[in-house]
């Protein structure tokens, strides 16, 4: 089996007792027939399902409590060449990062390295004590530096806190991460597996782009309507400037856009375009030259709320 | 029938034994030390061999250096860019570099020494804190090569310099969005690489893996040398993730009779759940050997001070610098602590800023509150901002200090300028405190971060002087005497090896610093200038002279 591009990297981030390690467990059981490979820098007395990590084929690999960027940086870089250099990669790789691991510095290895292409940064907050820990002279800059790595910030917990405690919540939020989508749950019920490229067989560029699979949760609370989606095939070369614009420019209830388009200055290479909460980042596609590699085709999924555009709406705002 | 006795002559023996401090003799069997006093006093032992070759010599305990890294062994492989002069493993003094061109100059004099090969040019030592001017650029390490990578890493080991060979060879250009890339005007990156990412994503693009390097054999023989060469007969690492290689390796060395130094390798608790690295070490421990010590556990909870990333108790930074990061969750300290401290293994905890010591002493009163242990023995090491009122606390909890006292010479008027004001730096790396309110205390260099050398590093305690003359903090100046301690006795009591080493008695090992003139005749000036002629181990003697060019 040939290996496709590089294998996409999220970052699940936040303090212990924040939900983790649950929402993680939801995403394995969300995402049936994606190989992950997990690792897992946290401990908690809640543990990953590394059980159904291995059914899927995936690997658990730990690391204790700490920060990620300093001493234990080179084991995390190991780890990592490791994964991407497998004959039989994962097809997503997550990290769990403890409350003082800097999801950013994590994230920011996938930028840099070449065998893998950075996905999304969530952080999860309990909604009950955030302010308190923002208030704490101790953790007061290790939570703000995890607000600003998130592209995502889910206030969990909700049906523990007050709304008061809730609203202060938001409002800390939308203050330390403006760029940051903001989702509120408990339990840690969000479907995560629809935010995530997951969208190939191996890594996101192999393979036609399709929408994410409607998520098979076995439990009760099915949050399949959590998450609009909608594709928009865009097959002209774009101008990338003004599709900048554009993306910027869309409403909140968009989560999440991710695609291929290519340029009008260079039609032949494919740039992978990201939206993650109002995160853009737009950068060349590494493998578009490789033989045996199907491009991928040039089009975006966006996910978003249920008031979200709808597809023909999208179409029309990207000009396509 | 017996084995043989040695008895060493020499001019003067400080002992560090209160009952007897001064000695001429030490008689040896078995690698130990049978007694010290005069000949008369040693003759009743029974037979003996008369060794008169220290005769003009003065023997003191071997030093101990209560916190160096083994990097300190592969740093030396590449090329020291230093502000200051500094000696080598190999004996040779490397110049001091004083401007940015003078470190290019010498990295291409490197260059053109080189074959026609593309392998890559790495120095370290770098410390752009001493120049009041420009950034070193890519351009500039470009002047030393345009074809192979160049890397120069800060003395800090948190920042590199590299040239446009390795910019390209990482993938990194004006469009790279990543944290710690540093860009000229031009929005070019500059080729400065700030945190971990840029740093090691660098490093692995010309192949360089320096954890694997610091546990190669090489690498622990230019350790001991180096050691050997300041009079050290015991050295911690601390720490080390010890993967099965660095353990044959760290077994193989030690076991070798002409390895000069005993290593106290410490675990670095974080580098997997604290449950399975207290298996580990419980296990590892049984496998100790005379100058094998295997159990320490290290933990990190904060940064350091030049960086600006230990936690600060308010008013915080001097130059407002926002307060710094913790390496472990402050909450999820002593849980952590516990799971060491349980398996009986004996933890030491990095604490730089009075903020993280604070929460680290707080975690183990929690501790022992829950698991009182007599003679625990956790020691605090920096420990650079602690108040007193936290050296009281130390007391009472039993906890030891190993304080940073070159960082007083070395950083001193930075600690003074921007990162602590006056008075804060004045109370830094307190020996005088832990010394009156009874903490037991060692002092250290942190080498490869500082030099290898605890006569210096006891100056520094003795005269708290800073590189620009400056005197911090007299109060907390300690006594040569007390200095001389904590680099034997000192440091061998927070390794919980005050039993058989730091003094020069009856059952101790017969490890011994050979130096040329008398620590306590030379007045607090002199001290650090005190020739170092080789060490004794387990009695066999290792002269320094053997050391030039042997490796
Ligand atoms: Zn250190």
């Amino acid at each position: 089996m040939a290996a496709a591009g590089p294998i996409p990297l999220s970052v699940i981030g936040g303090f212990l007792g924040a939900g983790k390690t649950t929402l993680l467990n939801r995403l394995l059981q969300g995402a049936s027939g994606i190989r992950f490979a997990v690792i897992v820098n946290d401990f908690g007395d809640l543990a990953i399902d590394g059980d159904l990590v291995a059914d899927h084929g995936g690997d658990t690999i730990t690391f204790a409590n700490g920060c990620l960027c300093c001493t234990m940086g080179d084991s995390l870089l190991s780890t990592l060449n490791d994964l991407a250099r497998r004959d039989d990669p994962p097809d997503h790789i997550v990290v769990e990062a403890s409350g003082v691991a800097d999801p950013r510095q994590i994230a920011d290895v996938a930028v840099l390295h070449p065998g893998l292409v950075r996905d999304l940064v969530l952080v999860l907050v309990d909604a009950d004590t955030i302010c308190e820990r923002a208030r704490d002279s101790r953790l007061k800059e290790t939570v703000i530096h995890q607000a600003e790595a998130a592209d995502m910030i889910v206030l969990n917990k909700c049906d523990l806190a007050s709304e008061q405690h809730i609203a202060d919540a938001r409002a800390w939020a939308a203050e330390q991460a403006p760029r940051a989508a903001l989702l509120e749950t408990a339990h840690a019920r969000i479907a995560i597996e629809r935010l995530l490229t997951l969208d190939s067989g191996h890594g996101i560029g192999n393979g036609p782009l399709r929408a994410p699979a409607v998520a098979h949760i076995g439990h009760a609370h099915d949050h399949a309507n959590q998450f609009s989606s909608a594709v928009v095939i865009l097959e002209a070369p774009l101008d990338l400037a003004a599709l900048r614009g554009v993306l910027n420019d869309l409403p909140p209830s968009i989560l999440r856009a991710k695609g291929f388009v290519s340029s009008r200055e260079d039609p032949s290479r494919l740039h992978l375009v990201q939206l993650s909460g109002r995160r853009l980042r737009i950068e060349p596609w590494p493998v578009a030259a490789r033989a045996g590699v199907v491009p991928p085709r040039r089009g975006r999924v966006f996910v978003g709320t249920p008031d979200m555009p709808p597809a023909a709406g999208l179409t029309r705002r990207l000009g396509a | 029938m017996a084995a043989s006795i040695t008895i060493f002559r020499a001019k003067k023996i400080l002992t560090m034994n209160p009952r007897a401090p001064a000695a001429t003799h030490v008689a040896v069997r078995d690698g130990h030390i049978l007694g010290a006093g005069d000949l008369a006093d040693l003759s009743v032992w029974g037979a003996h061999r008369l060794d008169e070759r220290f005769a003009d010599k003065v023997l003191m305990p071997g030093m101990i250096e209560g916190h160096c890294h083994s990097m300190e062994g592969s740093v030396w492989q590449d090329n020291y860019v230093g502000y200051y002069a500094r000696r080598g493993p190999d004996g040779i003094e490397r110049p001091a570099l004083r401007s940015i061109e003078e470190v290019v100059d010498h990295l291409r004099r490197v260059e053109a020494e080189m074959g026609e090969g593309e392998d890559a040019i790495i120095a370290w030592g770098f410390d752009p804190i001493y120049f009041n001017g420009p950034r070193m650029t890519a351009a500039d390490l470009d002047r030393v090569s345009q074809r192979r990578p160049v890397v120069v890493v800060h003395a800090s080991f948190h920042i590199i310099n590299v040239n446009s060979v390795v910019l390209q060879r990482a993938n990194i250009s004006a469009d790279t969005d990543v944290m710690g890339i540093m860009k000229g005007a031009d929005g070019e990156p500059n080729g400065e690489l700030q945190g971990m990412p840029a740093r090691f994503l660098a490093l692995g693009a010309i192949g360089r893996d320096h954890f694997e390097e610091m546990g190669k054999k090489e690498s622990l023989w230019r350790f001991a040398r180096s050691a050997q060469l300041a009079g050290v007969t015991t050295a911690t690492d601390l720490a080390n993730a010890l993967p099965e290689t660095t353990i044959a390796n760290l077994k193989a060395v030690t076991g070798d009779p002409d390895y000069p130094l005993r290593i106290v390798p410490a675990f670095l608790g974080l580098s997997c759940p604290a449950a399975e690295g207290a298996v580990k070490m419980r296990a590892l421990s049984e496998q100790s050997s005379d100058k094998l010590r295997l159990g320490l556990i290290k933990l990190v909870a904060d940064g350091s001070i030049q960086g600006f990333t230990a936690r600060l108790k308010w008013p915080g930074y001097f130059n407002s610098s926002a307060n710094g990061l913790w390496y472990i969750d402050p909450d999820r300290i002593a849980d952590t602590l516990a799971v060491y401290h349980e398996a009986g293994l004996q933890v030491h905890i990095h604490t730089n800023g009075d903020q993280a010591t604070e929460t680290v002493l707080d975690a183990i009163e929690q501790v022992l509150t829950r698991l009182p242990r007599p003679d625990a023995r956790f020691t605090l090491q920096h420990c650079q901002m602690a108040h007193e009122a936290h050296y009281r606390r130390m007391a009472r909890l039993g906890v030891c200090a190993n304080l940073f006292a070159n960082h007083l010479y070395y950083w001193g008027d930075q600690h003074v300028e921007q990162t602590m004001g006056p008075e804060r730096a004045a109370r830094m790396n307190a020996t005088g405190t832990a010394k009156r309110l009874g903490v037991p205390f060692a002092i250290h260099s942190d080498a490869p971060i500082t030099p290898l050398a605890p006569l210096f590093t006891a100056w520094c305690a003795v005269n708290r002087k800073t590189v620009s003359g400056r005197i911090l903090g007299e109060a907390e100046r300690i006594s040569v005497e007390d200095a001389l301690s904590a680099v034997t006795l000192g440091a061998a009591y927070t390794l919980k090896l005050d039993g058989e080493l730091g003094s020069i008695e009856t059952g101790k090992r017969a490890d011994f610093a050979v130096l040329d003139a008398d620590p306590l005749a030379v007045g607090a000036e002199g001290l650090k200038d005190v020739p170092v002629w080789g060490t004794v181990l387990g009695g066999r003697v290792f002269p320094c002279a053997d050391i030039a060019g042997g490796l």
